[in-house]
């Protein structure tokens, strides 16, 4: 990068460059924006074409801004620029070229224009890549979104989709049936069953209303003493038979301790295991790993029964297990959380200080409760857990947002 | 921030409720939106999920993609709480921009983002193996935070489903190859965040797969 004072004061710097200079470097980082004055510039760049990135030239014509995108989106440069000739160009910071394009609104616009095809142009690219053909019919899927609000139980939104369908498309293909859902959504009635019936129906009943209705019919059974972390220590009885899965983490565990990492992938590199993750009940990973994608699905309900088959596993087999198991303790109060039933987050996040004080966990354990206590308007109890997860050793994350929280809010306490 | 505090602009003024949508993903649009109070959720459905995409605060902009092409909305925007917002037909643009040229500069900032994040997205897309995208996922998601150490151990807010998404993959393979990873001790895996051991170990390894298929 070369190394010119940042003109915010002193106004628009030109600057000179031999042939053949390097003006900036892609993966550069800088808040400078070029305009061509003399001479050429050529940006090396690389564009998608067939799937395969190629790298294409440009040039830059005099009365051309250049690092314009990265400077404003602060990210690394993706081109380079070098000087072909003896070159001038006006460096400026983001403040002047700031002042310059607001007093020039048409090359503003001009830019908008550019930006925006060239945004299209890459969103294209990127369907294409995954393979999603641009004959997505809008209409079809209008309809869609207001069955996926529908079926989620999100009335308002199935509402307004519903209308703008009709509003659009009024003899189309789907404006029976989006009628139809008009008016029981408006009349109150909206769970009938009939209604489903109306046309293809391809979504499940709401995920929302299932895990609402498991929210009381479930309490954390508090055999601590069954599960303690300590009566797992010297289990040697009986164990079931290893899974492929455990054996491979084994051998795994071993690779880490002689790995030098390298540059090449078979570092990454894996066998199929050949079960696949499919839910088996006797292998605590698996289990754990199938709740952990229920919860990224958002099905929380469904997630927490899994971690619970978790935390009710007697014999744990390795540090590993035991880990697994410590977890769950902490995911299942989140499970909670996000479904609402504060109570039984409790509930687990404080079973697992019990058990694991020295859990790595803990300190995010700290953190939710303090959650937990802020969403229920318990400010006092909530800055309490804040300040402790904040002072909690080793300092990372999840510090910076314990301390955050608790900034926060003290300034709204403040307020009041 | 824009401040488009003018009576002049009294008459644009729409007010939402909390929930309300603003307009629908795939719906056909004109207008395009300048927040003046409350927050806003754009939002996509992706595999039958609701996947939140950004959240607008007073003096952002949205919807006006549809002001510069005549395209369906690429995205539901929802309010989040009481919102009061000015709301501008694309025949206004023009001269909203030149009372207000500050917006135009925004606009700019806005298309730069989107079009990074839109070409960083390609890059793990057209990465060949299925390990290396999820890999580079992660490395995306780290220099996306300007305030995380690299050098150190990183923890990524993302669950599988979005690891999923941004890599074009179906979740189980995801999530195979991220319980591999686990079990390998490069990262460990949560519900919702995944921390990294060594995100430079990723980096370096997916940069130099991506270098050779220049050659």
């Amino acid at each position: 990068m070369s190394n010119g004072t940042q003109g915010s004061q002193g106004g628009i710097i030109p600057r000179a460059y031999k042939s053949g200079s390097i003006v900036y470097m892609e993966g550069d980082k800088s808040d400078n924006i070029y305009i061509m004055k003399s001479g050429r510039v050529i940006l090396t760049t690389k564009k998608v074409e067939d799937r395969i990135w190629v790298e294409v030239k440009e040039n830059v014509k005099p009365g051309e801004f250049f690092g314009v995108k990265s400077a404003l989106g602060r990210y690394p440069r993706d081109e380079t620029a070098q000087t072909f000739g003896d070159t001038v160009v006006l460096v400026l910071s983001l403040a002047e070229f700031e002042r310059l394009i607001l007093k020039n609104l048409n090359v503003v616009k001009k830019m908008l224009r550019v930006f925006s095809n060239q945004l299209r142009r890459i969103g294209k690219t990127v369907r294409e890549v995954l393979g999603e053909t641009d004959a997505v019919n809008p209409e079809v899927e209008l309809f869609k979104i207001g069955e996926y609000y529908y079926k989620a139980g999100r009335h308002k939104q199935a509402l307004h989709a519903y209308k703008k369908y009709i509003e659009f498309y009024p003899g189309n293909k789907h404006s029976g049936v989006a009628k139809q859902r008009i008016s029981a959504l408006q009349s109150g009635h909206s769970g009938d069953d009939d209604l489903m019936s109306g046309d293809e129906d391809e979504y499940s009943t709401s995920s929302y209303e299932e895990s609402a209705g498991d929210m009381t019919d479930f309490s954390l059974d508090d055999e601590a003493g069954g599960s303690s972390f300590d009566d797992f220590a010297d289990d040697s009885g009986s164990r079931p038979e290893r899974s492929p899965l455990s054996s491979e983490m084994d051998e795994f565990l071993m690779d880490e301790d002689s790995g030098e990492s390298s540059d090449d992938l078979s570092d990454f590199s894996f066998d199929e295991p050949d079960t696949g993750v499919k839910q088996k009940q006797d292998d605590i990973n698996e289990l754990f790993y199938e709740a952990m994608r229920l919860f990224s699905e958002e099905s929380f309900s469904e997630a927490k029964d899994l971690y619970e088959k978790v935390l009710n596993f007697k014999s744990l087999k390795n540090e590993g297990e035991r880990k697994t198991f410590e977890k769950a303790h902490f995911e299942v109060g989140r499970c909670y959380y996000k479904m609402k039933n504060y109570r039984e987050a409790l509930n687990s996040f404080s079973a697992l200080l019990k058990k694991f004080p020295t859990s790595d966990h803990a300190k995010n354990t700290m953190l939710y409760i303090g959650i937990v206590f802020e969403e229920n308007g318990n400010a006092d109890k909530a800055a309490g857990y804040y300040k402790k997860a904040s002072e909690m050793e080793p300092k990372d994350q999840i510090n910076k947002e314990a301390v955050n929280r608790l900034a926060r809010l003290q300034k709204n306490q403040g307020r009041r | 921030m824009i401040q488009l505090d003018n009576p002049i602009f009294d008459k644009f003024t729409v007010e939402f409720e909390p929930n309300e949508l603003i307009f629908c993903e795939f719906e056909p649009g004109n207008e395009f939106y300048v927040i003046q109070t409350g927050r806003i959720k754009i939002v996509k459905i992706i595999n039958n999920n609701e996947k939140t995409l950004d959240v607008l605060k007073p003096g952002d902009i949205f919807g006006e993609m549809a002001v510069l092409e005549e395209e369906p909305r690429s995205a539901s925007a929802i309010a989040m709480e009481k919102s009061r917002l000015l709301k501008f037909h694309r025949d206004n643009f023009d001269a909203l921009l030149q009372g207000n040229p500050q917006i135009a500069y925004r606009l700019l900032v806005i298309f730069s983002k989107r079009i990074y994040d839109a070409k960083r997205r390609l890059m793990i897309l057209l990465l060949e193996e299925p390990q290396l995208k999820v890999m580079d996922v992660l490395n995306m998601l780290s220099e996306e935070d300007p305030h995380l150490d690299l050098g150190g151990p990183v923890i990524l807010h993302v669950t599988i489903q979005e690891v999923a998404n941004w890599a074009g993959m179906q979740i189980n393979e995801v999530q195979k190859i991220l319980t591999h990873f686990n079990q390998l001790g490069k990262i460990e895996l949560f519900n919702d965040k995944i921390h990294v051991k060594n995100i430079r170990d990723f980096m370096r390894v997916v940069n130099s797969r991506r270098k050779s298929s220049f050659q």
